[in-house]
């Protein structure tokens, strides 16, 4: 018995050794050539030990203008984030405390919504948002993004809702609450670990996205993600500069990931807290 | 405080089978603690919500304190509500959760403190009123949630089966501690449940319903020596009442009831009787009414005893009988009849009768005891 069990481990840990292999070998040898000298990044067979360099960074920051691309992520991750969720949260409460039988059918429909490849959707919006003259500017790329989200947050927190019993809302109504101060004041912090759930999906969607911004920013903003790809295959930039450039792309989202991960895991799995 | 009144009440659910509440009239008045009773399914807790606001009302009028508030909102009716499952808000403290109906109603931040405090001390809550709810017990829960209705000075309290999810001996505790509180405050209360301990130990007046409609409002004593109808008696009494189809009959000049071989002359119990016809009744025998007779006489029947609980001090006996048709009531719970089976016949007798399974015992029953209903319509004769 003890030895089947042993074996198991071995056979699990492996497992998982050789996933997180396959997974982090990519991300390590993109962060790797930041810090090797160029002539080295694609020396044959690869070089496990080298002298660490930061003029990859030094690069990175003559070429670009990282701040600038930091702050148009940021705002168009935030923007997203903040509209979807504004929009998202009470719909899906709408939806869960509605008595009509087709509510759950709305629910799907709008995750349905979120199915949609955003490109069958992106050249229609291409030409509105240039009609009104809004392409180009962050608020095509928040809007689009929120279009997409706001439908995935309404079906999440609609299942949040819908998981909540209405007896908490209906305590704070006899309490003195009115039916939005019952949902602002008991329901919102009930689901508040689905909502940090939420918040950081969009966030981490909005953070990588690059399809969209790619086709409804201009240089002045466009977010790390499209610079990323825009600045390959230019003379001057190499792997390295990429690669030092893709730190400031992952770091953030990774950092964030990790400080929340708590929220994450108890919204995406446990529903209601 | 306030007088609550339905006048001609009824709700109907989009798509319900059957009306929730039908005609439904009850007064209840200022400073009254009464006693919403009935099987799943028979109205009370949808007039209870209607008291609270909580539930849209079809038809009818209900009035809180002379003042039709048919479409008032929940806030503005001044009505402090206790849940079944408590409604706790789970990211509060204790103090937090007893506070927020004052706050939320822009109570002076020192009238809050003093308030909870006082609460909180009332119920024994003081060391717990920082902590959340998840780190509570049932009881301490159910507490808090008392102490958040206690804590406004409301103008009733409602409260929708309150102690369903205590263990046994905390429910018999908080029993007293909940009609010892009502007692201490004079506040109308409202108390939905479906268990007669409850109704009959706990409220001034008790109202049974059953499908929606009100069966009788009275007192506890009145409810069980007098109910109205086969349902009242068959709801009210642990273990349930036997009823037995028999005739009224006259015997030795005088009236009796006669159930298969049993002959009851009823003396002076039969005077009541006197205007009526001889005909087929239906006899309400409470167990506990009933007697161990020494022998075979008249008066008495016998049966076998096919099964026996030994409760401790008395024995409950579920007997065979002979020739004695049991009926039943009327009694439904969510669309299921209750006593499809016929029951057998329960005799709850003293625990110094040594009676096996099989034995043979003979009954009797004192005639002035004898519950008698109609037939056609259940009715109380």
């Amino acid at each position: 018995m003890a030895r089947v069990s042993t074996r198991r481990i071995f056979l699990e840990r492996t497992t998982v050794l050789v996933a997180t292999l396959v997974f982090l070998l990519p991300v390590c040898w993109l962060i790797s050539t930041a810090y090797k000298p160029s002539n080295q990044i694609f020396s044959v067979p690869p070089r496990l030990t080298f002298q660490p360099t930061l003029d990859q960074f030094r690069a990175a920051f003559a070429l670009f203008d990282v701040a600038a691309l930091m702050r148009s992520s940021l705002i168009i991750s935030i923007g997203t984030t903040v509209l979807s969720l504004v929009l998202g949260v009470p719909a899906g409460y709408a939806l869960a405390r509605s008595r009509s039988r087709y509510s759950a059918g709305f629910a799907y429909f709008f995750l349905a919504i979120r199915m949609i490849p955003s490109i069958a959707a992106l050249i229609p919006f291409y030409l509105l948002m240039r009609d009104i003259g809004l392409l180009g500017t962050w608020w095509a790329v928040i809007v689009f993004n929120t279009m997409l989200n706001c439908a995935f947050v309404t079906w999440m927190m609609f299942s949040y809702f819908k998981a909540l019993p209405p007896d908490m809302e209906e305590a704070a109504l006899t309490d003195g609450c009115t039916q939005i101060g019952a949902f602002w004041k008991v329901a919102v912090p009930t689901v508040r670990s689905g909502i940090i759930a939420c918040a950081l999906f969009c966030m981490m969607f909005s953070w990588n996205d690059f399809l969209n911004p790619m086709f409804l920013t201009t240089l002045d903003s466009k977010p790390i993600s499209v610079a990323l790809l825009t600045a390959y295959g230019t003379k001057d930039i190499t792997w390295g500069t990429l690669g030092a450039l893709a730190h400031f792309s992952t770091i953030p989202i990774v950092l964030m990931a990790l400080v929340m991960n708590r929220y994450f895991v108890q919204g995406a799995t446990n529903g209601v807290q | 405080m306030a007088e609550i009144t339905f006048e001609n009440v009824s709700k109907t659910y989009p798509g319900g089978k059957a009306a929730a509440l039908t005609d439904f009239n009850l007064r209840i008045e200022d400073g009254e603690f009464i006693v919403l009773v009935g099987p799943s399914g028979c109205g009370k807790t949808t007039a209870l919500r209607m008291i609270a606001g909580l539930e849209d009302i079809s038809g009818g009028t209900l009035r809180i304190n002379d003042k039709v508030a048919n479409d008032l909102a929940p806030r503005d009716r001044d009505i402090a509500m206790v849940f079944q499952s408590y409604a706790l808000y789970p990211h509060l403290t204790v103090a937090e959760n007893i506070a927020f109906g004052l706050k939320v109603r822009g109570a002076k931040p020192e009238v809050i403190e003093k308030k909870v405090r006082e609460t909180a001390e009332l119920l024994e809550l003081t060391e717990f009123l920082e902590r959340k709810p998840a780190r509570l017990s049932g009881g301490q829960r159910q507490r808090v949630a008392m102490g958040r209705a206690l804590v406004r000075s409301p103008n009733a309290f409602l409260m929708d089966e309150p102690l369903s999810n205590l263990d046994a001996r905390l429910r018999g505790q908080m029993r007293a501690e909940i009609a010892r509180l009502q007692r201490l405050s004079a506040v109308t209360t409202v108390y939905v449940t479906h268990d007669q301990v409850e109704a009959m130990t706990m409220g001034h007046r008790v109202a049974v319903m059953n499908r929606g409609t009100l069966q009788q409002l009275d007192t506890p004593r009145h409810l069980y020596d007098k109910p109205a109808n086969m349902f009242v008696a068959s709801f009210i009494g642990s273990p349930p009442i036997n009823f037995m189809e028999g005739e009224l009959t006259a015997h030795e000049g005088g009236p009796a009831l006669a159930c298969g071989p049993l002959m009851l002359p009823l003396g002076e119990a039969g005077r009541r009787l006197s205007s009526r016809r001889p005909g087929k009744v239906i006899l309400g025998m409470r167990p506990e009414h009933m007697k161990i007779a020494p022998e075979a006489g008249s008066g008495t029947f016998g049966a076998r005893a096919a099964f026996v609980e030994d409760l401790g001090a008395t024995l409950l006996l579920h007997m065979d009988e002979h020739g004695i048709a049991i009926g039943h009531a009327n009694m439904v719970e969510d669309d299921r009849d209750l006593m499809t089976t016929v029951p057998k016949l329960k005799a709850l007798v003293d625990s110094s009768h040594r009676i096996q399974r099989d034995d043979r015992v003979h009954l009797t029953i004192d005639p002035a005891l004898i519950l008698l209903f109609d037939p056609a319509t259940g009715a109380a004769v």
